[in-house]
């Protein structure tokens, strides 16, 4: 955990900047301790420890700007790198759009870090024979049984505990803690089948308190995708619905977050300038960003210029409601500054043609399946990119076919290829499965007309 | 005027960086403090422990919107201490270099031989001293003013171009870093590796549509790498093919006959085979290669060789990140599979001289064995030929980024610019579709590969659990049958 002399130090970086020459400065200073444990085949293959710790410079000094950081928090050595960031800073060109953020809109309630009860207060008792244990009893490799179907030729199992803790100052008074703790546990199984036929599949869970992570089942849950993959059919190219699994659903999102971003539109490469109060997307398309949700992964009260965060719609019914514009990009395209990115993206959600604004109504992905009858699942990406300028994307896809609401095969080497604002009018459903787990909370979604090659 | 700025790093000038001290001087550590931390990693029974103190300095400049107004630089520095008990690893890092703390993490590595564990012998390896990247200008040696000019130079050849370019960015980046190894064999290696790296983006308007290309150029070696050649080369880059690209259009989807470009196609090996050949996954059995060792796997003709002893290249590097000097390793030729990529772990484990591919993307990561520089010897077909053998299918010759599923084989790489083929002629232009096929099979259908290997020396960077600068190269070479997105 971040000491009071380190963040005296971090202090002490703003007053010495301040005093030979920046005319403002941020200081970001990070601590963080990881422990990790690596099972192969219920054997153990690996031990980590680490410890990190270092402090990132934002400077401004004569309408110029510029970033520094180290791992060396020696007061004497930090002062001599001051300096020379500050003589380089001042050779670069005048860029009058470079300021803090106005003191208005920083934070002012993390103060001790816990605000947002993301960090366990047993992590420091935390025990490296209990640590170990829980890595071992992730395996399941010397219990698995083996059968005609496939052999379980390799399992790798991780747990790791681990502590962030952040400070977050500028020469304007603003001081800012977060703090979190996570528990994580991961497991790939590789099967092999008669036919000499290599299957693999991958889980994992992540919580900020130690009771709330599901460890167990974990590796199971990584045994069962590989061996649903075991047989996959070609499939012919055309047009489906495509229903996309929780688990990997936020890859169909990154593309519309990215693009919302004021960096990106006053570059020019973003499919969503000019979006701004207007309907993009289909009226089922509500995105929040929920970034002050205590005890969910992914909250935080302020971004990583100290400007608090707030709970706020993002897309609403299909209308772009708010870009991400920081300090920097507000001076220079004349807009309103919001926050800097999203924390917290949430997909509420829909189903076409039914009122669910006031409904408690569970939406799982079976009910999705049988919502659209038949299709293909989409179960994981695999390569691919989306053209931020146009929004064109092409996808590797893996997953199965469905029909009647039900799965009747795996499908692989298969690809969709669309554009993405197309794809998000044709939303047809998006469910309540959210993942606790996850910092981004996209449910399994559905669309309409889903171009697949084969 | 300001004083020409001077970087911050622990480097002193006009210290030879071929000699010893010149390394112990920046760690602080002298070969008695390297003894007694290698007997305290060992402890509790490892067969292996090696050192890895590192120190880099990098530093970066941005111009965008007609000025440079961002830049900065940063300083890495720690030890990383790793204990091998048979192919167990223990794995802890200090961020300075005080005894005590180094002692700390030398114990918390020596964790993992705690207990029982198979013994496994770790040898000693042949020094052979390369000096693949000599600096006749080092970066920490230049300040901002060295290269703002440059970046202008570089808008001014971009904008000169071509009428409807509405937004420039360029960037150049550098690292040096100070590398220290030392393992229990009592080997003793140092090096110092500098990467020097430029990239410019420029976004086209046409009749209210807008397109973005990019080039970059990236080498192991000092200042000597800015000038105008350099501006020029990529101004001339980032032009090319603009035209198409506006009337490039996404073509119809399914299995078609591919054309690998010359260059950049090298992702395909990357994707397709090269991590398959990592033999940390064959170790562990997860990859589809696993048990093809001596098996044909190309048609008779084809070798693919994963190369770190290319000067100046990304991916070259004298020593691999465990003191192994670098290799020229052959990993299929004539057809057959002949070596995976190893590491000390891998390579003890089969028995054989590691090939110099245990790499780490810093001192807070233990070392995995990893591609440096791969691509595909040439064949003796006239690309030209190629293309005109096929009667439908599509070219490619410009890609973002590739992915692999170890297990299956399953491979995919994105195409940002490529055409159809139709009877044997380029036509319609295509862009940003994905290609999937399955490694094996699309080894196995190479059906022709062209006299024009070239080594694509664009910013290439592999991201298997830890970052790495790697590059790649391939002829123009002809698959029957891959899966191309499309409408």
């Amino acid at each position: 955990m971040i000491t009071e002399h380190e963040i005296n130090t971090a202090r002490h970086c703003i007053t010495y900047a301040m005093e030979n020459g920046a005319d403002a400065m941020r200081v970001s200073l990070s601590k963080s301790v990881m422990d990790g444990y690596t099972f192969l085949n219920g054997e153990l293959d690996k031990v980590t420890h680490s410890a990190d710790r270092s402090i990132y410079m934002y400077i401004f000094a004569d309408g110029r700007y510029g970033t520094f950081s180290t791992n060396r928090l020696d007061r004497h050595e930090l002062e001599d790198f001051i300096s020379k960031a500050i003589t380089m800073v001042k050779m670069l060109g005048e860029d009058a759009c470079r300021r803090l953020p106005s003191p208005e809109r920083t934070e002012k309630s993390a103060v001790t870090g816990r605000e947002l009860d993301l960090y366990d207060i047993s992590y420091t008792s935390g025990d490296p024979d209990k640590r170990l244990e829980k890595a071992r009893s992730l395996s399941i490799f010397k219990q698995t049984v083996e059968n005609g179907t496939y052999r379980l030729i390799s399992e790798e199992c991780e747990y790791s505990e681990s502590v962030d803790d952040s400070y977050l100052a500028d020469s304007q008074g603003f001081e800012g803690r977060h703090t979190e703790t996570t528990y994580y546990c991961f497991s790939e199984m590789t099967i092999l089948t008669p036919d000499n036929c290599r299957y693999s599949g991958y889980w994992w869970e992540a919580a900020p308190k130690e009771n709330q992570l599901h460890l167990q089942g974990c590796a199971r849950k990584a045994l069962q995708k590989a061996v649903r993959s075991i047989g996959p059919k070609k499939r012919r190219s055309g047009s489906y619905k495509m229903v996309v699994e929780n688990s990997v659903a936020s890859r169909l999102i990154a593309p519309v977050i990215s693009a919302l971003n004021a960096s990106s539109i006053q570059q020019k490469v973003s499919f969503l300038e000019d979006s701004l109060a207007k309907k993009i997307f289909s009226e089922g398309m509500t995105l929040m960003d929920m970034a002050r949700t205590p005890g969910m992964t992914g909250s935080r009260l302020y971004d990583t210029e100290g400007v608090a965060t707030k709970d706020a719609p993002i897309i609403e019914n299909g209308v772009v409601k708010q870009y991400f514009v920081n300090t920097y990009m507000s001076e220079k395209m004349g807009i309103e500054p919001t926050v800097e990115d999203i924390s917290r993206p949430c997909l509420m959600p829909y189903l076409k043609g039914e009122d669910l604004t006031s409904s408690e109504k569970t939406v799982s992905l079976e009910d999705i399946l049988r919502r659209c009858s038949s299709g293909i699942l989409v179960t994981g990406f695999n390569g691919g990119n989306c053209n931020p300028s146009t929004g064109d994307f092409s996808f590797g896809i893996e997953g199965f076919a469905f029909s009647k609401g039900k799965i009747t095969h795996p499908v692989r080497e298969m690809l969709i290829t669309g554009n993405i604002v197309t794809l998000w009018n044709n939303l047809l459903a998006a469910g309540t499965d959210l993942r606790p787990s996850a910092r981004w909370q996209v449910p399994s979604i559905a669309f309409d007309n889903v171009s697949f090659s084969a | 005027m300001w004083k020409k700025a001077e970087r911050y790093c622990l480097y002193k000038k006009h210290h030879d960086m071929n000699s010893k001290s010149y390394y112990q001087d920046i760690f602080k550590v002298t070969e008695q403090q390297l003894e007694t931390l290698a007997a305290t990693a060992l402890s509790h029974g490892g067969d292996f422990c090696d050192l890895y103190f590192e120190h880099t300095t990098f530093f970066n400049l941005l111009l965008k919107d007609g000025v440079v107004s961002s830049g900065g630089f940063h300083t890495d520095f720690g030890v990383g201490i790793r204990v091998l008990k048979g192919e167990k690893t223990g794995y802890a890092y200090a961020e300075n270099t005080e005894m005590g703390d180094m002692l700390k993490a030398a114990k918390a590595a020596s964790a993992i031989a705690s207990g029982t564990g198979t013994e496994m012998a770790y040898a000693r390896v042949a020094d052979r001293r390369h000096d693949l990247y000599p600096m006749q200008s080092n970066w920490r040696d230049m300040g901002a003013d060295s290269f703002l000019p440059f970046l202008k130079e570089v808008e001014k050849e971009v904008l000169s171009r071509d009428k409807r370019i509405i937004k420039v960015i360029a960037r150049m980046s550098d690292s040096v870093s100070d590398v220290m190894m030392y393992n229990s064999l009592g080997e003793l290696t140092f090096d110092t590796r500098p990467l020097g790296s430029v990239t410019v983006s420029a976004v086209f308007e046409q009749n209210g549509k807008t397109e973005n290309r990019s080039a970059s150029r990236s080498f192991r070696m000092g200042a000597e790498l800015i000038g105008p050649g350099l501006a020029r080369e990529l101004a001339d880059e980032v032009v090319r093919g603009i035209d198409d690209r506006f009337k490039a259009r996404r073509p119809k989807g399914g299995s078609m006959s591919v054309v690998m470009g010359a260059g950049a196609s090298g992702i395909l090996l990357h994707e397709a085979m090269g991590h398959a050949f990592e033999a940390d996954f064959n170790r562990k059995g997860q990859s589809v290669f696993s048990d093809k060792m001596g098996m044909q796997v190309c048609p008779k003709g084809v070798n693919v060789v994963d190369d770190g002893t290319i000067a100046f290249n990304r991916g070259s590097g004298n020593y691999d990140d465990e003191g192994v000097p670098a290799q020229k390793t052959y990993m299929v030729e004539d057809g057959i599979l002949t070596s995976y990529l190893h590491d000390r772990i891998s390579a003890s484990r089969y028995g054989v001289e590691s090939t110099g591919n245990g790499r780490r993307e810093n001192f807070r990561y233990n070392p995995i064995p990893r591609m440096r520089a791969t691509y595909m010897e040439s064949g003796d077909a006239d690309p030209e030929s190629i293309i005109a053998d096929v009667r439908e299918g599509i070219y490619v010759d410009e890609f973002s980024n590739g992915q692999v599923k170890i297990g299956e084989g399953d491979f995919t790489f994105f195409v940002k610019n490529g055409y159809l083929i139709e009877n044997g002629r380029l036509t319609m232009p295509v862009k940003d579709v994905n290609i999937i096929g399955n490694g094996p099979q699309a080894l196995a259908d190479i059906v022709a590969v062209g006299n024009d290997l070239k080594i694509d020396n664009g910013t290439w960077t592999c991201g298997k659990e830890q970052s790495v600068p790697v590059s790649c190269g391939m002829p123009t070479v002809m698959i029957s049958s891959l899966t191309v997105g499309g409408e």
